[in-house]
């Protein structure tokens, strides 16, 4: 059977909270046990995992909560996140491992350590961002299903 | 059987405390009888807790044949044994009293396989490579188990290292070779059951025979054994009796690092949840070792233990051990560690969960009909249709395992509608009458 052959994807969302740190990673987990479900495997269960992570964490942590959701269609699975926060002045500089502009009280916390965008990039096959200041951020991270490339392997690297 | 538990149709009253207190929704009610999903469960034992009409039991092997059995049987013994009495926690006292009892407490070799493991395990990291880290322990079985079954892509983290309490059995039959004798395990926990009835990276146990730690105490202290020597000297013959404790293993292995191993103690259920998450998640970093253990405290807050977990704590925590390791007992175990006789002899596998549908167009087609299936039920998880949850009854419902009406407000709710209707009906009036009702 082709798994291409749904037309209309299949979405769930989640609303996230503004600096909800203790329900951050519900929506991870809840995501992961729904593509378990749906018999995808592990690894690729753990890059939507970390992803949707990392995104719940910077609309928690900058975009003042957000919607995050996942959509499900053909050969991909799609992580979209878009909350109405400040924006993100320089993508290219967020991009940046170690980059941060969360405040002391946050990285306080542990967290905040400039990873976030770097590990969504780093576990999704695809990524965009939109972005305009002032009015929010959208971002759309893909993990494609089928046998991509390195990543995928790079995450089973025991084998 | 996986779980190390039998239930009792008879005792069960079908009240649905243990399904509800399961944390991996492995637990049916169906019927009025329990049942227990297979390929769910982890034999972590909070059924056994919570169950108040005692139709849970441990699986435990009979304890009269085996006392019948006058051949000296060799015993080994889950460490959590040596914490159950009023003496200090000296294997040395504990074995006297097992010898009285008729067993012939392989303690030597314990000491040996604990050593030994602590030593392999401290190896490997010393050598690896530090992406692939933290190394999970594989001493309690029911986190393995939820790792296999929970979080698959963990599996590749579980220590290669075999559980020492098959080792020293092992190491016990090829030392005075005796193939043809059973061996008793005392356990502390379900889990620690199921790992001789079903072990895992082995293909048989070497424990033919378990029984509870509550069992054998009860024997030793119905017997009024006391001990018969004040304290023998703590050495390397006890180290391994720390290993009971929440800390115990991370401690040893590092007794032997060349390298300052960061490691971590984890226990209780909702713990090591917690942890194998921040694991899956890639947030743990620098950390080499993680020792969980699904019990609090450790495995003296096994569910069959006969003492408090905090007196036995206290008991550990008192009694002094040898740190250090002499160039004697380094040799022996440099020569068993370069046998392998430590290691897992299979590989460990995930547990495959049954996805929703047989192929991934027809699995989502299930799960919109899961969601939908889902907004029409109250959302009180109740348990009264014999599932932990709404959201376990919807997907039984959408695997074909469970009808709607199964839940009460539903069927309530259709009762009402129908009556209703039965009302509606009553009401119409016949053909032959005229609507003023005259005849």
């Amino acid at each position: 059977m082709n798994p291409l052959s749904r037309q209309e994807p299949y979405v769930i969302q989640r609303e996230v909270k503004p600096l909800d740190f203790l329900a951050a990673g519900e929506t991870a987990s809840d995501f992961k046990e729904t593509l378990k479900s749906l018999g995808i495997p592990p690894e690729i269960c753990r890059k939507a995992s970390i992803v949707t992570y990392e995104a719940e964490m910077n609309a928690v942590i900058h975009g003042g909560g957000g919607v995050i959701a996942l959509e499900l269609a053909g050969d991909r699975i799609t992580i979209v996140a878009s909350d109405e926060g400040p924006g993100i002045e320089n993508v290219s500089l967020a991009m940046q491992e170690g980059y941060t502009t969360a405040p002391d009280s946050i990285r306080e916390l542990g967290f905040g350590a400039g990873m976030g965008l770097p590990n969504i990039k780093k576990y999704s096959d695809e990524l965009e961002i939109e972005t305009e200041l002032g009015k929010g951020t959208t971002l759309r991270a893909v993990i494609l299903l089928g046998p991509s490339g390195e990543e995928v392997s790079d995450l089973c690297r025991t084998a | 059987m996986p779980h190390g538990i039998k239930i009792s149709g008879e005792s069960c009253r079908g009240c649905v405390n243990c399904i509800k207190a399961c944390p991996t929704e492995a637990m049916r009610v169906i019927h009025g009888q329990l049942h227990i999903i297979d390929e769910r469960c982890i034999a972590c034992g909070e059924c056994l807790r919570i169950c108040r009409h005692r139709a849970i039991s441990l699986e435990e092997s009979e304890w009269n044949s085996i006392a019948a059995d006058n051949r000296s049987m060799p015993l080994v013994t889950d460490p959590a044994l040596c914490t159950q009495f009023s003496w200090p926690p000296d294997p040395g006292i504990l074995k006297d009293i097992l010898m009285a009892v008729g067993f012939e407490p392989i303690f030597e070799d314990t000491a040996l396989a604990f050593d030994l493991a602590a030593m392999a395990q401290a190896r490997i990291l010393d050598e690896h490579d530090s992406r692939e880290l933290p190394m999970i322990s594989t001493y309690c079985p029911s986190v393995v188990r939820l790792i296999q079954i929970r979080f698959p892509e963990l599996i590749h983290n579980l220590s290669p290292a075999e559980t020492p309490l098959e080792t020293s059995v092992d190491l016990w039959r090829t030392r005075h070779n005796r193939y043809d004798i059973p061996s008793t395990l005392v356990a502390p926990c379900p889990a620690r059951i199921t790992m001789a009835i079903r072990p895992v990276g082995r293909e048989t146990s070497s424990i033919d025979n378990v029984v509870s730690t509550a069992r054998v105490a009860k024997e030793i202290l119905s017997k009024d054994c006391s001990p018969s020597r004040e304290s023998t000297i703590p050495g390397r013959d006890s180290r391994w009796v720390h290993w009971s404790v929440s800390g115990g293993e991370a401690g040893h292995i590092r007794m032997f690092e060349k390298r300052p191993l960061k490691t971590l103690a984890v226990s209780g259920l909702r713990n090591v949840v917690g942890i194998l998450q921040e694991i899956e998640l890639r947030r743990l970093k620098g950390v080499d070792f993680i020792e969980a253990r699904m019990c609090d405290m450790g495995c003296i807050g096994g569910i069959a233990n006969a003492e408090s977990p905090f007196l036995s704590r206290l008991k550990v925590e008192d009694y002094p051990f040898a740190r250090e390791i002499d160039k004697e007992e380094m040799a022996i175990l440099e020569d068993l560690y370069q046998a392998g006789v430590w290691k897992l002899q299979q590989e460990i596998l995930p547990i495959e969960q049954i996805p929703l549908g047989k192929d991934m167009a027809k699995a989502m087609e299930k799960l919109s009909e899961l969601q939908s299936v889902y907004a029409e039920l109250p959302h009180l998880d109740c348990g009264t249709c014999g599932r932990p949850t709404c959201r376990v009854m919807a997907e039984d419902i959408v695997r074909g395992e469970a009808s709607l009406d199964d839940c009460i407000f539903r069927l309530r709710k259709r009762m009402g509608d129908l009556s209703q209707e039965l009302n509606e009906l009553s009401k119409r009036f016949v053909h032959t009458m005229t609507p003023e009702g005259k005849e």
